[in-house]
């Protein structure tokens, strides 16, 4: 039988501080929606946000809403958490490739150790943050 | 004026120890003291001070201005650099370009941090904001990312990364500066066998951070010819990246900014890969070893593994790594951990190794990386080519 990965859920994480250019993702987690940034004159997404395109240095950058879908890039086993993850290992840390062209790095949940694989599609799961927003976590798209 | 203009006369390092016992301005008193005992300089000679990214310095936005204060120092030119692990690499080359520039004659290169005795750093970076709410464990979660990545593209044999750490280990055993912790030789199967931290990064693949401190003095080749040096090390070649294909979203992350880093430090050297007689990559983790081999070209991308099987890399061997134990076997002084991957490299070529001499002294490769991005490898990548001169 394949190895049970914790899913962290019993953390006691704290809310994110948002930056003044990072304050619109954290926002739309509120109602469980993934804002990316995206520059219109390259036509590419970017994450994390940050106060200019990566592509052009623009300012003029929109946030567009995702699925959230994608696949794994890459992921890791902790088996040795620091802070409120300490005695919640092993847990999932992957790099998950959105559908639009960005990495982003979160837990991945609800997934056995065989099962997990790189390539693996996922679809996004939200776990509930103190102050009402939502951190994303990723889960099989079976 | 040119880099290749420029001249190492003296080295020095203190002994690395799990946790300092004294200040960390002690320790660069104890290096500076030494480079002066070695060399012949007299205190009052010295006009420029670069001291490497420390953690402990990390609270004092004047830290070399402070630091040349409690080093009795008066100075033409004062600075720190803030590339991490790249920092004492790059204040070399940054020393070479002040002495071009006519900023500063000799200049102490210092890199000093009791990182264990005394944190002082506050970061301010994407950690808090996009990490802490995933739980992924500093360097040895990123590296435990990028090993795997590595290993569903090429495949990944770790008993080829055991040899490294073995031939490390060997070398810390032979260095009376490592920390006496780790002065125990090990063997592939303690190394496979070695508990996992973050899968699959195992215990005996990453550094242990320590306290501690070294220095090299630094002067015009003309003035070391003047002075009457016997010897001395020339740096011939220098290339450093930092965010590396940082305007692209996804990337490969088995590609470093070594790549470009050593095609220009190779290049501007005049060698290739095969003249280098010793090789002193940092070495955070053992897996970084293996991908800087592939990234300065002595093996092609994906080749690391069978290239490791291939060669003898320890002070005898033909391609000798690391030899005093790198940071991972001899300790890792906080963000100053660079200089022992540094000074090795220029004891090696001043013929100064001792019991670990290695046989080839015409070139040495040294290498940095500096700072753990979001989804990356590394922020900054340094390479520099050096080679013994009388």
């Amino acid at each position: 039988m394949s190895e049970m990965v914790r899913d962290t859920l019993d953390v006691a994480r704290e809310a994110p501080q948002p930056r003044s250019f990072s304050r619109p993702y954290w926002e739309a987690t509120r109602e469980k929606k993934i804002l990316i940034q995206y520059d219109p004159k390259v036509g590419r997404y970017q994450f994390f946000p940050r106060p200019a395109s990566i592509y052009t240095g623009s300012r003029a950058m929109e946030w567009r809403e995702v699925s959230g879908k994608g696949e794994v890039f890459s992921y890791t086993l902790a088996r040795r958490g620091r802070g409120p993850f300490q005695g919640k290992e092993p847990y999932l840390v992957a790099t998950v490739t959105l559908d639009v062209g960005v990495n982003v790095i979160a837990n991945l949940v609800h997934v056995a150790m065989d099962e997990v694989r790189i390539g693996m599609k996922v679809k996004p799961f939200w776990a509930p943050l103190p102050n009402g927003m939502n951190l994303l976590m990723f889960e099989p798209d079976r | 004026m040119a880099l290749r203009d420029n001249a190492v006369v003296g080295y020095a390092e203190t002994k690395i120890v799990e946790r300092s016992a004294v200040d960390v301005w002690e320790l660069g008193a104890e290096v500076m003291e030494s480079l002066l005992e070695q060399t012949g300089f007299e205190k009052s000679e010295i006009d420029g001070l670069i001291l490497s990214s420390s953690m402990t310095g990390a609270g004092n936005a004047f830290w070399s201005q402070t630091t040349a204060d409690y080093l009795g120092l008066e100075l033409d030119f004062s600075q720190t650099v803030d590339i991490g692990g790249c920092s004492p690499l790059g204040a070399l080359a940054r020393g070479c370009a002040a002495i071009d520039a006519g900023l500063a004659t000799t200049i102490l290169l210092l890199y000093a941090d009791t990182q264990v005795a005394e944190q002082n750093a506050r970061p301010r970076g994407y950690q808090g904001e996009w990490l802490s709410t995933n739980g992924l464990l500093g360097p040895p979660g990123a590296f435990g990312l990028l090993s795997r990545r590595y290993e569903h593209l090429y495949g990944l044999d770790y008993t080829a990364l055991a040899k490294l750490a073995v031939a490390q280990r060997g070398h810390a055993v032979l260095n009376d500066n490592a920390c006496e912790k780790l002065r125990k030789p090990i063997t592939v199967d303690d190394y496979m066998n070695s508990r996992m931290i973050s899968e699959p990064i195992r215990l005996l693949d990453c550094v242990m951070v320590t306290d501690g401190a070294s220095g090299l003095l630094l002067t015009s080749r003309k003035r070391a010819k003047e002075k009457g040096f016997a010897k001395f090390v020339v740096p011939l070649g220098y290339g450093e990246r930092t965010n590396f294909r940082w305007n692209e979203a996804v990337v490969d992350i088995t590609e470093s900014g070594h790549s470009v880093a050593a095609k220009k430090a190779f290049a501007q050297a005049g060698v290739a890969p095969k003249d280098i007689g010793s090789f002193h990559p940092y070495d955070d983790f053992i897996i970084a070893n293996m991908l800087q081999m592939e990234m300065l070209g002595f093996c092609g991308r994906g080749q690391g593994q069978a290239f490791i099987k291939e060669h003898d890399f320890t002070h005898t061997g033909d391609l000798p790594l690391n030899t005093s134990g790198g940071q991972i076997s001899a300790g890792q002084p906080g963000l100053a951990g660079g200089g022992v991957n540094v000074v090795e490299c220029v004891r090696q070529l001043m013929g100064g190794g001792g019991k670990r001499q290695v046989k080839n002294t015409r070139y040495g490769a040294v290498t940095g990386i500096g700072g753990i991005p979001y989804g990356r490898n590394w922020a900054s990548s340094n390479v520099m080519i050096l080679t013994p001169d009388a």
